[in-house]
């Protein structure tokens, strides 16, 4: 267990430096840098401009100075558009907005998606299970921005429910956590449907339904828990990407969360803060695919960790 | 242990969302402000020196205040930190009389050296200010941010030594004067006239490969640039000193403080718009203790900084919104009627209008395009959305060193070839106006030439006599535009029109905005999508762009006669004399045609009816502190003015 946590430790560590190194060479291979405006500035003014990121520097020294200081001294620069606030100062007020958001949606998410993949599951072939599995087909199909409107045409504009945009309040929270949560949700109930559907076939189930075990708690009890693994190991990387924000749930409610940097930051090649986001969505990533694997060795005996 | 771990789990989970939903409310719900309103992308910073782009102006216009500031309904300046000026007969000297009772934010008053100091740091290479060619019409300004770049053999300098590299980095370090002998690159050789011209303006140079040799009390000596850090840890070369940089000697620059409310300015050139500049937020002035002690940028968080401003900042939530508040040190706090102010920051302009049509917002500066044509067309017409034409230019410009763009009959026939009525009519429907023109029609006293209008017959014709008759043999070209659906559109309508009155092929390309910056300044396209937004209300703010070899020319036409008329009109002294020589110049460029004019943008603000003092102008400029809320709606619009 020790031994596993350390070798994985290490391979993050490994994945970090290539990630890092990858972005840093294909950000400076693309045209156009962080300070060629549409009006052209004086060569000595932007020399200062690039001194001040050690843009002047030859690129392997920029390579080290970087390095550096992102893996040594956890500082990852200022931001180059957003000039006075760091990186770490942009991820520290963004990721726990993101990160808030993106529970609320997940929490959301598994609710639903578990219980009509149990209902659909239960009731397989009846019209509810077709039903919610339309449902589910759609909510996957639509691109999270149509959603979106769709919800804020109906509960801003015809039903004023809710309110348009903004953070703070619990209402601002129910639009964009069911944007953000309701193609999780969908996936979610995909998945359970099938895998429980799978485990309902197995020998077991019809043992303890022979035993004379009513019907929920066989479902419930016996098939949901081996039915789980598979949702289990999309939660990994999904957890991932919705707790770092969606650019276009964050730009349709105005949400100050960390996901629209994803895209901006390179579009505007904003070096530094490109380059902390990237990172951190590794970090991420890694570590709950790191967390769906030792919880496999608590929901499955058979899995050991090596 | 599995159980057990298996257990935890929905405490944990538990736990997690109870967490979320603490921290997503614990902002809690504030008090509204007085006034809220869409401020666009989060402001770059709130340092009026470093900053450009329109929610950034809007930022610094509330938090500090100019020599002049400008009038909110004709943009005339007015007095501002200064309460009055005197103007010599030549027009360039500029004297002004500081107000006794103007204030910072901390209650000391604001001086004539705060203005110098915050000029002279605006001017400083060091400070990178992006906007710096604002100041250069100050006399020398122009060479004192060029730093080492621009000094030559014979003029006074100042050296800045080195500090300490952990000292804040707004402090400056000590300085030797003396007078600049010569300059030797890396190789020894000394440089000199044009060969040294030549190599300062090169952008690659590398500046710590110069040697600087000066006169100074201490006899000659020999300086080279050094980073703090460097200069700390290596010790110079033999017979050499470290320079933090080298710049030509501030008393040189025009501009002094007289005494602690008075300042002088000298300028380089008659400059009609000089007032108006001074009331433009990059000159506004910082207060030199509040930057030195804090360093940059950390002097503009909110619990640090100090403005002059009718505004101050309470609170600052990235991206999400940054509230103002009155500034009771303010010498006119009388006359403002707001005490808070909410600017929010968001990006997208589909959320700004939900925004404003659910109330929770009072002012948004742009209304989406396909909105705009229903809200205009609303019955009865709306009472808080009225467009304007406004001081920005769209146009295309022509990359005239390829063919076939270097046939002026061919850039004349593009033009020609245009219908720009459907652009604006059918494809636009905002209001905005067809122009023929570079300079927006508005400015008083210049009505623009006008290039040739619509003509398909004649465009054909030329075509034909440039060696393409019915578009024969005229090579595929390409629109270049940077991604954005309505650019994109517009270039489609190009394409089709010109397919189809000229006969010839016609492509699109899009890029990002950095790569397509790039992509324009090293003429590597056909014809590009350029818009312009006058920095200041007056013509030379759009044609000393196509000077030859200009930094925003970017299409590599250049006309001896143009630099000639735009020099002359940069010295001349009388106003219409001035305004006929900038004429002259524009009749060229659209005779020559290197660039083609499509349309005026018009300003999309929607203002709530109860909102007071906010008038419509061509540079679509509210200043916060002129607005106020009459909630009965008892006096009469004056945004809406002009609007049926």
């Amino acid at each position: 267990m020790i031994a596993f946590i350390i070798k994985r430790f290490f391979w993050l560590l490994v994945t970090m430096w290539a990630v890092f190194t990858v972005s840093f060479i294909l950000m400076r291979s693309v045209p156009g840098g962080p300070f060629d405006g549409d009006r052209q500035v004086a060569p000595e003014i932007k020399r200062n401009m690039e001194r001040r990121y050690n843009l002047d520097k030859e690129l392997h020294e920029q390579y080290f100075i970087e390095l550096r200081r992102t893996f040594l001294e956890g500082d990852l620069g200022y931001c180059m558009k957003l000039t006075d606030r760091s990186v770490n100062y942009v991820i520290a007020q963004g990721l726990p907005i993101s990160a808030a958001l993106g529970v609320l949606a997940l929490a959301f998410a598994m609710t639903f998606g578990l219980l009509t993949g149990v209902v659909s599951a239960a009731r397989r072939g009846s019209v509810l299970d077709v039903g919610l599995r339309l449902v589910a087909t759609i909510g996957i199909a639509l691109p999270s921005f149509v959603v979106a409107s769709i919800c804020i045409m109906l509960f801003v504009f015809m039903i004023p429910l809710f309110p348009a945009a903004g953070w703070g309040s619990a209402s601002q929270l129910v639009l964009p956590a069911f944007c953000l949560g309701a193609p999780y949700a969908a996936e979610v109930a995909r998945i359970s449907r099938t895998s429980l559907l799978d485990a309902l076939s197995q020998d077991y189930i019809r043992t303890a339904r022979a035993k004379g075990l009513s019907k929920s708690r066989v479902i419930l009890v016996h098939a949901l828990r081996n039915s789980l693994l598979p949702v289990v190991s999309f939660l990994g990387p999904a957890v991932a990407g919705i707790l770092t924000g969606s650019l276009v749930v964050e730009t349709v409610f105005a949400i100050p969360g960390l996901g629209i940097y994803f895209v901006k930051a390179a579009e505007l090649r904003d070096f530094t803060l490109a380059m902390g986001v990237v990172l951190l969505y590794t970090l991420i990533l890694y570590t709950m695919n790191f967390l769906v694997d030792l919880s496999y060795a608590y929901l499955d005996p058979r899995v050991e960790l090596e | 242990m599995r159980l057990e771990g298996r257990s935890l789990f929905p405490w944990i989970a538990g736990a997690a969302i109870l967490c979320s939903l603490g921290w997503a409310l614990n902002r809690g719900q504030l008090p509204p402000a007085d006034f809220t309103f869409v401020n666009g992308t989060e402001v770059k910073s709130l340092d009026p020196a470093i900053v450009t782009g329109q929610p950034e102006n809007r930022m610094i216009n509330a938090l500090f205040e100019g020599l002049t500031s400008w009038n909110p309904k004709t943009l005339k300046p007015e007095p501002g930190a200064a309460e009055r000026w005197d103007v010599s007969d030549d027009l360039l000297t500029y004297t002004f009389h500081l107000r006794q009772d103007a204030k910072w934010s901390d209650g000391s008053p604001v001086t004539a050296h705060d203005f110098i100091y915050s000029m002279r740091r605006f001017l400083d290479p060091r400070t990178a200010a992006e906007y710096s060619y604002q100041a250069w019409y100050v006399k020398n300004a122009k060479k004192y941010s060029g730093g080492g770049r621009a000094v030559r053999p014979g003029d006074n300098v100042e050296v800045e030594l080195n500090v300490d590299p952990d000292a804040p980095n707004t402090i400056r370090g000590k300085l030797v004067h003396g007078k600049l002998v010569r300059i030797e690159d890396k190789s020894g050789k000394e440089l000199a006239g044009e060969e040294l011209d030549n190599a300062a303006a090169n952008a690659d140079l590398n500046i710590e490969d110069w040697v600087f040799v000066i006169s100074t009390e201490a006899g000659e000596e020999r300086f080279r640039y050094a980073d703090d850090a460097a200069a700390a840890s290596n010790e110079p070369a033999q017979g050499e000193r470290h320079a933090r940089q080298i710049l030509l000697d501030l008393h040189d620059v025009g501009m002094r403080a007289v005494d602690d409310h008075t300042i002088e300015f000298t300028l380089e050139n008659p400059t009609p718009y000089f007032l108006t500049l001074l009331g433009f937020y990059p000159l506004f002035p910082v207060q030199q203790k509040c930057v030195e002690t804090f360093g940059s940028p950390q002097w503009t968080d909110v619990e640090n900084i100090v403005c002059n401003g009718p505004f101050k900042p309470q609170f600052r939530h990235l991206r999400d919104r940054t509230r103002v508040v009155k500034n009771e040190h303010y010498w006119d706090r009388d006359n403002v009627k707001l005490n808070s102010v909410d600017f929010l920051a968001v990006e997208s302009s589909t959320t700004a209008l939900n925004l404003y049509l659910t109330g929770q917002v009072d002012w948004i500066y742009d209304v989406p395009a396909s909105a705009l044509r229903t809200l205009l067309a609303e019955e009865p017409s709306r009472d808080d959305i009225n467009p304007v034409p406004l001081l920005n230019t769209y146009f295309y410009l022509l990359n005239v060193t390829r063919k076939p763009f270097d046939d002026v009959r061919v850039r004349k026939a593009l033009s020609m070839a245009i219908d720009r009525e459907e652009l604006t009519g059918v494809l636009l429907g905002a209001g905005e106006r067809p122009t023929y023109s570079l300079v927006p029609p508005g400015l008083p006293g210049y009505d623009p030439p006008q290039g040739p209008h619509e003509n398909v017959k004649e465009a054909q014709r030329l075509l034909a006599e440039a060696g393409y008759p019915e578009g024969r043999g005229f090579p595929t070209i390409e629109i270049l535009h940077n991604t954005h659906e309505g650019h994109h559109a517009i270039a489609q309508l190009i394409r089709k029109q010109w397919q189809k009155n000229l006969g010839i092929n016609v492509r699109t390309r899009n890029e990002e905005w950095a790569t397509f910056n790039a992509s324009q300044r090293q003429l590597n396209y056909d014809i590009s999508r350029r818009g312009w937004i006058g920095d200041y209300a007056d013509p030379n703010t759009f044609l000393d762009m196509f000077v030859t070899g200009g930094e925003n020319n970017c299409t590599g036409w250049g006309n001896a006669e143009y630099d000639k008329l735009i020099a002359a009109a940069a010295v001349e002294t009388d106003s219409a004399k001035r305004l006929d020589l900038l004429h002259q110049a524009e009749t060229i460029l659209m005779d020559e045609m290197p660039i083609i004019p499509f349309y005026n943008y018009v300003s999309k603000n929607m203002v709530k009816p109860t909102i007071r003092g906010f008038y419509n102008n061509i540079q679509d400029t509210h200043p916060l502190s002129a607005l106020w809320i009459d909630a009965a709606e008892e006096t009469p619009n004056p945004f809406m003015e002009g609007r049926e």
